[in-house]
């Protein structure tokens, strides 16, 4: 009984694992092929099955009208996340402490409206903000440039820095803000004395979902930018054309998405810490 | 001198209900009184970290209420072990000189003697999370009384230990909390032995009141009210319904309490208060076993006698089964009585 | 001056009223105008845009394959997630080599992995005809027939979003108290029984949790559509999201695109708030 559960624990483990794995080699087989060898069929192997050739990842970095700039969409991608995560992460961490800790009220709205009013922000589909916000950025001038984009991603990342925050500060005990302030902090002494140098912990989980789904996200660039500020996906998707260089699109595709697959790391230690439990419930 | 003046606040677990009192600068008050009685809320409120919804908090004539925090030069002792994670044991002593813009060196000097006193020498540079319970405690306890606060407020520092480092730590309670002696402590606590050994004066507080303050031997001797008797006595108290009848002491089964040495002038329906000592093992009353624990080193015998239960506190360790019989003999001159409303109305011949 | 309570929460708060807000109301202004690649103007012409939605079969198709592109992708997802989190929380051989395996997909830009996955699926020359052709299946029309198209898409957003779920759902599992394990084992429950009346009631919270994101994320299902399919062949695979997409930003009839997003946005907080609500009550037993 135990044999054949194990066996079959480690079957369902390993189907799963190719699963997950068989985009990305794919995608590293294609990368090495040329035209010839996209065309004649699903092959896998190089040397045994295709001549490899390194076309793909040079057209990355070849300039003029054959290569593709992938230099200037990945600048653009980093620069827009991590600015708009380290302005979410800011404004969501003295958010989330505020809430955590003191009584809000303003007629009928209390401090748990406010939390949801944040984190219903993930609810709204971002269609529904995606013309609105295209006019708005046209009107000032902000289309499809990084400033435009920045605020566009606040809209999306401050509710995630809020959610997890929320969470964190709750499991931070009362009394440690009480006890700085008993030893002469104002209550603003206190948050950034006591209670910020102790949340590293809360601060890199809020900031890896920042990453993430700034990173990721498609929509709101590929609506709110064209030519001049592309971002990586969008650029990507740019070559998704009818004649589809296959060996490129992989190439960038496998440089894209390679930098927050790192990450997975960060996130596994976390989660076995039991460090992420708290953010969930 | 802090001042109270009926004080009240508005939280709706634990209110407290008109206190009034004044303490005395060079003097440890200890606050006896169960879980729920206020003892945390009445701290918390004068630190300021809970508002108050009526009367008046003065230290030596200045209005408290309306001192920020960080401003009333008080310093704190939590039940939970309260220290900053991130600082060592040294920065964690120093924090409050420095916020109170003490030189680094200075600072760190005084924080050194103080973690001294409380035997923590050579724990400078860890952390908070690599030290016992009860050293963490000890880091808390230097914070407090480095800053020689001119009121110093104790929560029941000593329930979260185990039993042994809590011994250990109220024997030296009276020779740390010297380092303070000059300001006023307010030390709060559930266990009467704890309270009766620190306090010079003994506060006791009921549902949110202070139902008692003084001395804590004469308190202990003669408990003003029921209450105050049932807060004060560990092992328990017993209370028994009975009456005054022709200037004899009747329990609620007829039977005759003997009452030497006690006035009974006053006819009428009483409560007789029976310390645990006041009952010893042989004598005329039947009793029945109905459990048996030991605390220290001695026994403690709950037992169903004919008038009602009570409890009976015998020396050394015994083995006592649950339903055997045991005869039992009171101690009249140990009794107390209580009105039906609750006061004392023992009176004693002598 | 400004009160500390105030200084924490206000920058935020503001920031994001400032974001959402206006836009949100201009949205609620323009579904009132005629405003389209025409005439681009606040004109006002009553309801009769949402009339338009009302008998808009297109939008309410959308809205029913989107309904069930989540369930059926959120279910197999939480399934999924759920054994895998199992499979790696106790000692297993590779324990943390499978852990981060099982994250990496999530990191990973779903519009981009779209693009492989589109060459992988690809009739002639994709790789998954290849293998299913090795074991005598005929060629599958994955993205030219209806069936195979939303197949693919409920293929590949299981293969993106299984790692969320495993997430939270090992999450959970590692924070689990010990307690109720060992009264199982003194009571001598079997595997299991100790999952059903140990770990599944413990992590019913956490389930609810889970799901109610995924099922949030999953009705705003776009990025795969656009790349894998463009919500074809024909409409077989369009989202409300993308259609509105295509009537806002393609046709540009701004004005009929807001109302329709406006309706999307109100059923779905109508229907998202009644399925936690039910999942509250199936799961733990009690309201809210």
């Amino acid at each position: 009984m135990t044999r054949t559960y194990h066996t079959v624990k480690y079957l369902c483990l390993l189907g799963w694992s190719i699963f997950v794995v068989f985009p990305f080699l794919w995608a590293l087989s294609t990368s090495f092929k040329d035209a010839n060898a996209v065309t004649s069929g699903a092959t896998y192997i190089p040397w045994l099955e295709f001549e490899p050739s390194t076309q793909g990842w040079a057209s990355l970095f070849a300039s003029g009208s054959r290569g593709i700039n992938i230099v200037t969409p990945f600048l653009n991608s980093a620069t827009v996340t991590v600015l708009a995560s380290i302005i979410s992460l800011m404004l969501g961490t003295l958010a989330a402490y505020g809430l955590s800790r003191y009584q809000y009220r303003a007629g009928f709205v209390k401090n748990s409206d406010i939390t949801f009013f944040f984190i219903s922000q993930r609810i709204m589909p971002p269609i529904v903000l995606a013309i609105p916000f295209f006019l708005m950025l046209k009107e000032i001038g902000a289309l499809d440039t990084i400033a435009g984009l920045v605020i566009v991603y606040i809209a999306l990342l401050l509710p995630i820095a809020v959610w997890v925050m929320i969470d964190f500060f709750g499991s931070i005990p009362r009394e440690l803000d009480e006890m700085a302030m008993i030893d002469g902090c104002t209550p603003i002494g206190a948050f950034f004395r006591v209670i910020l140098p102790n949340s590293a912990t809360g601060i890199v989980v809020a900031g890896m979902f920042c990453l993430i789904f700034g990173w990721n996200d498609f929509f709101f660039a590929f609506i709110l930018t064209f030519t001049k500020t592309q971002l990586l996906p969008v650029a990507i998707v740019s070559l998704n054309s009818s004649v589809t260089p296959w060996w490129s699109l992989s190439a960038f595709a496998l440089i894209s998405v390679t930098p927050l697959a790192l990450v997975a790391v960060v996130v596994e230690r976390f989660m076995s810490r039991g460090s992420l439990a708290g953010a969930f419930r | 001198m802090l001042k109270l003046e009926n004080l009240s606040t508005p939280d709706p677990k634990v209110p407290l209900k008109s206190l009034s009192a004044n303490f005395e600068a060079g003097k440890i008050y200890t606050i006896l009184g169960r879980t729920g009685a206020g003892k945390t809320e009445l701290l918390r409120t004068l630190i300021g970290l809970d508002p108050i919804s009526e009367g008046a908090i003065h230290l030596d004539g200045s209005d408290l209420v309306s001192t920020p925090i960080r401003a009333r030069e008080m310093a704190m002792v939590y039940q939970q072990f309260i220290n900053y994670p991130h600082l060592d044991v040294l920065d964690n002593v120093a924090f409050p000189l420095r916020r109170k813009k003490l030189g680094k060196a200075l600072a760190r000097a005084k924080a050194r003697d103080a973690l001294a006193i409380v035997g923590l020498a050579g724990f400078e540079t860890r952390l908070p999370s690599e030290l016992s319970g009860g050293q963490q405690q000890r880091v808390a306890l230097a914070r407090a009384i480095v800053k020689h606060a001119r009121i110093l407020l104790m929560d029941e520092p000593l329930a979260n230990l185990d039993y042994k480092l809590r011994e250990q730590l109220r024997e030296e309670f009276p020779r740390l909390l010297h380092e303070n002696a000059e300001g006023i402590i307010l030390y709060s606590t559930t266990e009467p032995a704890e309270a009766m050994q620190l306090g010079d004066e003994l506060i006791v507080m009921h549902e949110g009141r202070i139902v008692a303050q003084g001395d804590p031997a004469a308190l202990f001797d003669s408990p003003p009210s029921v209450d105050v008797a049932r807060v004060i006595s560990d092992p328990p108290i017993s209370i028994c319904a009975g009456e005054i009848r022709d200037g004899a002491l009747l329990f609620s089964d007829g039977s005759g309490a003997g009452a030497t040495g006690l006035t009974l002038s006053k006819d009428g329906p009483v409560q007789i208060a029976i310390r645990p000592d006041a009952l010893t093992i042989g004598g005329d009353i039947f009793a029945t076993v109905k459990l048996a624990e030991f605390s220290g080193s001695d026994t403690i015998v709950h037992l169903q006698l004919p008038f009602g239960e009570a409890v009976m506190l015998v020396d050394g360790i015994h083995e006592f089964h649950p339903g055997n019989p045991l005869d039992i003999m009171l101690d009249p001159t140990a009794l107390l009585l209580f009105s039906h409303t609750g006061a004392n109305i023992t009176e004693r011949t002598d | 001056m400004l009160k500390p309570k105030h200084f924490f929460l206000l920058p935020a708060l503001l920031t994001l009223v400032a974001i959402i807000f206006f836009p949100l109301i201009f949205t609620v202004r323009v579904s009132f105008s005629s405003w389209d690649v025409y005439q681009a103007g606040l004109d006002f012409i009553g309801r009769k845009n949402y009339l338009r939605v009302f008998e808009d079969a297109r939008f309410w198709e959308s809205l029913i394959r989107l309904s069930a592109l989540s369930l059926i992708t959120v279910t197999l997802q939480y399934v999924l997630g759920f054994a895998l989190a199992m499979a790696v929380w106790k000692e297993v051989k590779g324990q943390r080599f499978f852990r981060v395996l099982f994250l990496i997909p999530m990191m990973t830009t779903p519009v981009v992995m779209s693009v492989i996955w589109r060459t992988m699926l690809h009739e002639s020359l994709g790789p998954t005809n290849d293998i299913l052709s090795m074991m005598g299946i005929g060629p599958v029309p994955w993205l030219s027939s209806a069936a195979g198209a939303f197949v693919s898409v409920v293929m590949v957003e299981v293969w993106q979003w299984t790692p969320f779920m495993f997430l939270l759902m090992l999450a959970g599992l590692v924070s689990l108290p010990k307690e109720p394990y060992l009264a199982a084992a003194i009571d001598g429950a079997g595997p299991w029984r100790t999952f059903w009346q140990v770990t599944f009631p413990l992590m019913a919270p956490i389930s609810i949790g889970a799901v109610i994101i995924r099922l949030i994320e999953a009705s705003k299902i776009m990025d795969t559509v656009y790349v894998l399919t463009s919500g074809g062949p024909g409409t077989a695979t369009e989202t409300p999201s993308y259609y509105i997409y295509i009537r806002g930003l393609r046709d540009f009839q701004v004005g009929y695109s807001a109302a329709l997003s406006l309706t999307y946005l109100v059923l779905m907080i109508i229907t998202l708030t009644i399925i936690a609500k039910l999942l509250m009550r199936f799961l733990v037993g009690k309201d809210t």
